[in-house]
């Protein structure tokens, strides 16, 4: 991307322009690029000055409203370090996993369970990006958990993890299920999502150890699919 | 932020207290109903409370951390259109809302803020259509429509805008 085009982007991403998919892309690209986290946290810190222009009295019951809310809302661990950011620029880093943040999807709480089981809600066939191969099967249950079923033995490096991710849909974005270290089969519980839906979008990612640094997927796709309810 | 992390809800509440209003007024120009606005800046304050302890490891200012998440969240909603009902509801009373709402934010700039400055070195097309973006929330068709311009003239507007912009800013 020239310079100009990085101006173009973050502009654009700045301003709410970018929507579904190209904004996922961009997210991807931001914990890629150091220069274009740069800048779009940049022009982001720059327009806020519009936001501070914008004045209205807030209501104490809407304070008592939200008050009421929080004991039912946990507060969320932090996240895992990010091994890989460069140290050269830690203040757009932390902006740009702010940004992130805020789109309100970072989870890392997948963890491990003891199998017994009801049938699965759906399944879903994870292809091979490549040449279409299966390379896993996943079954959703209805209590957020999935069970994960290798069929390659997906190479992984040191330092690196497979993570799991659906999409319930396209407002909320792709959510974290979980890590492994290797191919393995291995149950896992996601956050607390909707019934998974026909057509759900599963996929398995390659990131950084312990997980994608900035809450959804950055690296590289090895497998997806669509679930579909068994018969 | 970081007794909002240890769980403090009376340090969410002082954050509420600083902030709650603007936040408000922000959504409110992207949603345009109170109500909605409210909404989000409800949603924003519990996400921002669950999420505490994630941002204390990050350094930035809660504030515009808090900014972000009501702007994310309102933007979703307008996007969203099911229950904002933007197209459907339409009239040219509320499209000379919006662009009064973008040109007020920025007649209310510091005469000193650099934004200001070099908003004010654009065209005044690509300026308003930035503004319309950014502050009420208005995609490229959208902007298209309500400063009554092709598309591609719009989008074209908003490319070299920014791009302009920054240089300016940089």
């Amino acid at each position: 991307m020239s310079r100009e085009e990085k101006l173009e982007r973050a502009g654009d991403y700045a301003l709410g322009l970018l929507e579904g998919a190209e904004r996922q892309a961009f997210e991807a690209e931001l914990a890629r690029d150091p220069e274009l986290a740069a800048i779009a946290a940049g022009f982001a810190g720059r327009l806020q000055a519009l936001d501070d222009t914008a004045a209205a009295e807030a209501s104490p019951e809407l304070w008592a409203r939200i008050e009421g809310r929080l004991g039912a809302a946990a507060q969320l661990p932090p996240v895992a370090a990010n091994t890989n950011s460069a140290p050269a620029a830690p203040r757009w880093a932390a902006m740009a996993a702010s940004v992130m943040l805020a789109l309100g999807i970072g989870y890392f709480g997948g963890q491990a369970l003891k199998p017994p089981t009801p049938a699965p809600t759906m399944v879903a066939v994870l292809l091979n990006e490549g040449d279409q191969s299966p390379g896993a099967i996943i079954e959703a249950f209805g209590d957020d958990s999935v069970r994960i079923v290798p069929l390659v033995d997906f190479a992984v490096p040191e330092g690196s993890v497979l993570q799991v991710w659906t999409l319930p849909d396209a407002d909320t974005g792709p959510v974290s299920l979980g890590t492994l270290g290797a191919a393995a089969e291995m149950r896992l519980r996601g956050p607390d999502l909707p019934l998974p839906a026909d057509g759900q979008l599963y996929e398995i990612t390659l990131e950084p150890a312990p997980g994608s640094p900035t809450g959804r997927p950055t690296g590289p796709i090895l497998v997806k699919g669509f679930a579909k309810a068994p018969i | 932020m970081a007794r909002v992390a240890r769980g403090d809800k009376a340090a969410l509440g002082d954050l509420f207290a600083a902030e709650g209003g603007r936040l408000i007024a922000i959504a409110q120009r992207i949603v345009r109903r109170r109500d909605l606005a409210e909404e989000v800046v409800q949603d924003a304050f519990v996400s921002a409370w669950q999420r505490a302890r994630q941002f204390e490891r990050e350094r930035g200012s809660a504030r515009a951390w808090l900014t972000t998440i009501v702007r994310n969240r309102a933007l979703n909603l307008l996007r969203d259109g099911a229950r904002v009902e933007y197209h459907d509801g339409e009239t040219l009373a509320d499209m000379g809302d919006r662009v009064a709402d973008a040109e007020g934010a920025f007649d209310l700039l510091a005469e000193r803020d650099a934004l200001r400055h070099c908003l004010g070195r654009l065209d005044r097309q690509k300026r308003r259509a930035i503004l319309l973006c950014y502050v009420t929330g208005l995609n490229h068709g959208e902007v298209a429509a309500s400063l009554n311009a092709p598309l591609g003239t719009v989008k074209a507007w908003i490319r070299r805008g920014v791009v302009a912009l920054q240089e300016c800013l940089a």
